[in-house]
């Protein structure tokens, strides 16, 4: 039987494109699930084939064996791998994710705390990138062979060679302890003060992924500019500036697209560094904390929801592509 | 050219540090005035406010500034006093002990405070699964049963009335008013643990001189004055407010700038820079730690069974070294016990720094070219910098050192093995400052069980445990710390440790802190402490 809505040549175009962007959509997040369980039954791997006790690691050295054997029990650490991955796949099955060891606080709202401040740093950071990294990956494209793309290239460097505790600390530094404008770290209360807190870790994330977008738009930049089109446009009189930001940078933005969903994913898992420096309260700085004391539950728990994050944040990215260059959408 | 040489003007000015010294002095009041904040920080979170669990430093902070407990320790003092209790007395055979409450003792919510509630903590303290003090409780008649499920409560603890206790021990212990000084023994009443359930660790019930205002977990937590507590002495600062995971290294920085009122150990660089400051000197407040540092060795296994091996290391490390690299913060340790502990032997002198004497005891214990030993040690910058030191010693003398970082989770856990590392970085920081608090876990034959050994040392001496044994029940304290003194000289002969300092608590504190320094048991204790300020409760420039 043949449809009628194939039969029209006219509504292929049109049909087609939902049906190709759901169904990416469906694939992408079943992936997301078995990414998340894969991921995490990795983590429990690794972290079983580290020689750390989380009863040891939780009561510390004064410990006496019968103290160490009741937490065991308690948190049925004395059976084996298989029984702590049972224990926790019946939480996750319960619907919550257990509890710390180390704080016995519940994993669900302790990560469900920390999520909202990462998702702050990771957005503010991600918006700094592209409005530093866009104008400055511009004016290296339009100024090639100037002493301002030379001064973008010089910045680049900088930026791509500092590592963010350097570039951190320097600004916490200058801006914070000498200047006195901004807090040197924490997390600040209401819009104004959090903002305020804001500044200087999104910078300190954003140094680097600043000077990689200019990079990465300069380099797209400079191939759209030699293209066919942009002859005609130029031809029909359009101007530098209306070729630049309203004909190449479109097709050129699509690298920066794919970047984006990359980053956003990875700095919505946590940023440790940076989060650790500045006493930003997010999911990075706890992950790490639990590593560290073998917490089990917030590992597990942390790396899930990670792991789900970074799946979306690129199916995300994704689906901006297909709005920014239809050409994809019937691949 | 104009452009370039402002930008280095501004870059200069922003490198050049600023005049560094305290900007706010006190305000000169004669006699401690009430009220103000305190603004302070720590390194970590504070885990729990339950006190049947809370076992970190960071924890401890709130938590003995929100419970009090039968006895205490007196200000900048390891000497008990009474603090709930208005007096205790022990039976001549030591085994009993009867308590006192002061009248009218109230908690934070107006009701009173009754003898029972106090066996509600211990009897918590044995039936929660995971708290560490149920096994410090067991020299109490009946601990034992409870905590191992044969009975529901504690037949060793009464109440004959509501301001009066009776505790039965199972033989005479003198250390045991040390663990009742524990914020895990303060009084819990029943009605509030059930009704707070698994949400006791943040609805604390105060009996102390503060009560939680606040808590936002891993960021900060709010303490604020108890109005019911009737001690005029604590609790004079009105509200203390704690930030939670700053480094050293930002504490510092926020220090100078005024936003926190004390740090406590600042980072080296820092802590060097303050102590040469003649206008912060006085600020810079030090007291012994009731800790020991060093490297432990598992005396059943080659080579450490043999005791020139041991003994040719302890002369191998160069304290006085160690000592310069922790900015002049530690003393040298001779053995378990840091100065100021009953029963430290003052005239011991720490093993001399003597390779010449440390190559011929290996050369006479069979290794006369020397030898090759893994070391384990953790994480950590301190930790990381004595292992450098040791290794360049113990080269000193042929021994070639080979070693290993890992986590503290994974020391912690393979230390006590006897299949576990042989030679690793060791610390005790006592529960009390006592001298059983500092062997019976470490030293005797007892401690050693499983695959969980606290006696990491695997080291068994029966004259060493019957010392410790006589000890424990010695009422008379002269006598007490004669027998531990013997008991240093033995381990000191027989070394299983390779003793290296006794680190100090180091905080640093704002001209207008008053009244404070650390705690010797405490460390950081605000209680008593006071802010002086202004009429207006401002702070004064200088």
């Amino acid at each position: 039987m043949v449809s009628p809505r194939v039969a029209s040549p006219t509504k292929v175009g049109r049909a087609a494109a939902p049906t190709a962007v759901s169904r990416l959509i469906a694939r992408r997040l079943g992936w997301a699930v078995v990414t998340a369980w894969f991921v995490v039954t990795a983590t429990f791997a690794l972290v079983t084939a580290v020689p750390a006790d989380p009863a040891k690691a939780l009561l510390g050295p004064h410990a006496t064996p019968e103290a160490v054997e009741r937490v065991r029990a308690h948190y049925c650490l004395d059976e084996g791998v298989a029984g702590r991955y049972g224990c926790w796949l019946a939480h996750v099955a319960r619907g919550d994710l257990g509890e710390s060891y180390a704080s016995k606080r519940p994993v669900a709202e302790l990560i469900a705390a920390r999520a909202w401040p990462t998702v702050q740093l990771a957005v503010a950071a991600i918006l700094l990138q592209l409005a530093i990294g866009v104008p400055l990956g511009l004016v290296a494209a339009a100024r090639r062979g100037r002493w301002q793309a030379r001064a973008v290239s010089i910045a680049e460097i900088v930026g791509l060679s500092a590592p963010s505790f350097v570039v951190g600390s320097l600004v916490a530094y200058v801006f914070a302890y000498r200047f006195g404008w901004l807090p040197i770290a924490g997390y600040g209360d209401g819009l104004h003060d959090r903002l305020r807190h804001l500044v200087l870790p999104a910078f300190a994330l954003a140094a680097f992924g600043a000077m990689y977008y200019a990079g990465v738009l300069r380099t797209e930049l400079s191939s759209e500019l030699a293209r066919d089109y942009v002859r005609t446009a130029r031809a029909k009189g359009v101007g530098e500036r209306g070729v630049l930001l309203r004909h190449a940078l479109r097709p050129a933005a699509g690298a920066l697209v794919a970047l984006i969903g990359t980053d956003l994913g990875v700095m919505l898992g946590g940023a440790v560094v940076v989060e650790t420096l500045f006493a930003w309260p997010g999911l990075g700085r706890e992950l790490l904390q639990a590593i560290l004391a073998v917490d089990l539950p917030v590992i597990a728990g942390g790396v899930m929801v990670a792991a789900i994050v970074v799946v979306t944040a690129n199916l995300v990215a994704d689906l901006a592509l297909l709005w920014l260059d239809p050409r994809l959408r019937d691949r | 050219m104009m452009r370039v040489w402002m930008v280095v003007a501004v870059l200069a000015f922003a490198c050049d540090p600023p005049d560094r010294g305290p900007r706010w002095r006190a305000a000169g009041n004669a006699s401690p005035q009430p009220g103000g904040t305190l603004h302070l920080a720590t390194k970590d979170t504070v885990k729990t406010l339950d006190p049947s669990i809370a076992y970190d430093e960071h924890s401890f902070l709130p938590v003995h500034a929100m419970f009090d407990t039968l006895v205490d320790y007196a200000p900048g003092s390891t000497e008990l006093v009474p603090r709930l209790a208005e007096r205790w007395e022990a039976s001549s055979d030591g085994r009993t002990l009867r308590f006192w409450l002061r009248p009218g003792l109230v908690y934070a919510d107006g009701t009173p405070i009754v003898a029972h509630d106090i066996i509600t903590s211990l009897e918590r303290a044995l039936t929660t699964a995971d708290s560490p003090f149920g096994p410090m409780l067991v020299e109490l008649e009946g601990a034992q049963a409870v905590l191992d499920g044969k009975a529901a409560h504690l037949a060793g603890a009464l109440a004959p009335s509501e301001r009066e206790l009776v505790l039965h021990l199972v033989r005479p212990n003198a250390a045991f008013l040390h663990v009742l000084a524990m914020p895990f023994t303060t009084p819990q009443r029943a009605e509030h643990v059930r009704a707070a359930g698994e949400d006791l660790r943040r609805r604390p019930l105060a009996s102390g001189p503060y009560q939680l205002a606040a808590w936002d977990e891993g960021q900060a937590l709010v303490l604020v004055r108890n109005p019911h507590h009737a001690d005029p002495a604590r609790g004079r600062i009105e509200r203390i407010e704690l930030r939670e995971q700053l480094s050293r290294e930002t504490q510092f920085l926020m220090f100078e700038r005024g936003e926190l009122d004390a740090v406590e150990r600042p980072s080296h660089p820092d802590l060097l820079w303050v102590t040469s400051q003649p206008a912060w000197a006085p600020y810079v407040k030090t007291q012994p730690g009731l800790n020991v540092y060093g490297a432990r060795m598992n005396v059943r296994v080659r080579p450490f069974d043999d005791r020139r091996v041991r003994q040719a290391l302890n002369y191998g490390l160069d304290k006085d070294h160690t000592v310069k690299l922790l900015a002049g913060t530690a003393v040298p340790a001779h053995g378990m016990l840091p100065p100021g502990v009953a029963g430290r032997d003052d005239a011991l002198a720490a093993y001399p720094y003597d390779p010449d004497k440390a190559r011929a005891l290996l050369a006479e214990a069979g290794y006369p070219r020397g030898l090759d030993l893994d070391f384990v040690t953790i994480a950590d910058e301190e930790a990381e910098k004595l292992a450098a030191a040791m290794h360049g010693d113990f080269a000193a003398i042929g021994v070639r050192l080979h070693v290993s970082v890992v986590s503290f989770s994974t020391w912690v856990s393979v230390v006590g093995k006897p299949d576990g590392p042989p030679l690793s970085f060791a610390s005790w920081i006592a529960d009390a400052p006592d001298p059983a608090s500092f062997y019976d876990l470490r030293f005797h034959s007892r401690a050693i069980s499983g695959d969980s050994s606290t006696n990491d040392s695997f080291y068994a001496n029966p004259a060493l445990d019957g010392v410790l044994d006589a000890a424990r029940g010695e009422p008379d304290p002269a006598a007490r710390a004669a027998l531990y003194r013997r008991a240093e000289r033995i381990l000191y002969d027989d070394a299983p440790w390779i003793w290296n300092y006794h680190q100090a608590m180091v905080d640093v504190i704002q001209p207008y802190v008053r009244d404070y320094a650390p705690h010797p048991v405490w460390g950081r204790d605000y209680t008593g402490a006071w802010l002086d300020l202004d009429a207006h409760g401002e702070r004064v420039s200088w």
